[in-house]
């Protein structure tokens, strides 16, 4: 197989696609966010639940292609038990790894971004970066309190 | 079109002109006129059937593959084939497919009610013209595959 394509679809990456975590419905939310990526149909609803600043628990539900959902899911996973400032560093910190590209050898991006650095391989794929970010501007937008519904567009 | 621009005030010349958006689609219109030409220049009979061809080696092939449906298969149908492949979203078929050199359309296709009806949140759309091959049809058939193997 082509390797842009290996480094697209990492078995870590495949396999949340294929089993996301805290997949599901979280009743007691202190938010629950919506984003919608209107080219491709990708929706997810977000939910965030915050004790003293602190993200105690998060989880999502929607529907969408395989980098859509292991974003998602792999994002729910890195921001447990972070602090808001901390989930919008992370978020600024993916959305330039995506947009810009991985990091050189001398940066330390790819050492801050841990597990989520299986997702660098999307920057090859121009017309998939949204399907990764979507998750991404979700939280942004749930953390800063904005009404409107999160859109790729 | 406009009347007159400053930084302080826009006037529109008086409709429909105003909802003229500047040079019209010149290359579009010559574009299409050479289509034409060259179709013209086709047997039309020929070009229907080797179509046809493509669309029937095209069905048998994808229909006999595990984990791969096909969607609309009206009898009298344009060599255009819609599929999904099982627990794959169309948008990542289509990413592989791409690197594999075959080149679909996916999505919903401006039909969104359809798929809602159906039941998928978009399909693959491969479509098949006089400058295809059956060749070109058993690369996409290599290229779903591929897909497989990467969704194992």
């Amino acid at each position: 197989m082509n390797a842009e394509l290996r480094d697209l679809y990492q078995d870590m990456v495949v396999d949340h696609a294929k089993n996301p975590r805290n997949f599901r419905i979280l009743e007691n939310a202190s938010i629950a966010a919506e984003g919608y990526n209107p080219l491709c149909g990708d929706q997810l609803t977000l939910y965030v639940k915050i004790d003293d600043g602190v993200i105690s628990d998060i989880c999502f539900q929607g529907v969408g292609c395989a980098i859509s959902k292991a974003s998602a899911s792999l994002m729910t996973a890195a921001l447990k038990g972070k602090k808001r400032e901390e989930a919008l560093e992370l978020f600024r910190l993916v959305h330039r790894v995506l947009t810009d590209g991985p990091a050189t050898e001398s940066d330390d991006r790819r050492a801050d971004l841990g597990k989520l650095a299986v997702l660098s391989g999307v920057h090859e794929f121009p017309l998939r970066v949204k399907c990764a970010t979507l998750a991404w501007h979700t939280l942004r937008h749930a953390i800063e309190g904005r009404r409107e519904r999160a859109s790729t567009e | 079109m406009i009347r007159s621009v400053t930084f302080e005030k826009t006037v529109f010349r008086d409709p429909p002109a105003k909802f003229e958006a500047g040079t019209p689609n010149v290359a579009g219109a010559v574009g299409l006129a050479a289509a034409v030409d060259f179709l013209e220049g086709l047997d039309r009979k020929g070009l229907a059937a080797h179509e046809r061809s493509l669309l029937d080696h095209a069905s048998a092939l994808l229909s006999a593959m595990p984990g791969v449906r096909l969607v609309g298969t009206a009898k009298q149908k344009a060599s255009v084939l819609s599929f999904v492949v099982d627990d794959v979203h169309p948008h990542d078929v289509g990413t592989i497919l791409d690197r594999e050199a075959v080149a679909i359309r996916v999505g919903h296709h401006c039909a969104q009610p359809l798929m809602e009806r159906l039941g998928f949140p978009a399909t693959a759309r491969a479509s098949f013209a006089c400058y295809n091959t059956i060749e070109e049809i058993e690369q996409l058939a290599e290229g779903l595959c591929r897909v497989r193997e990467v969704f194992a």
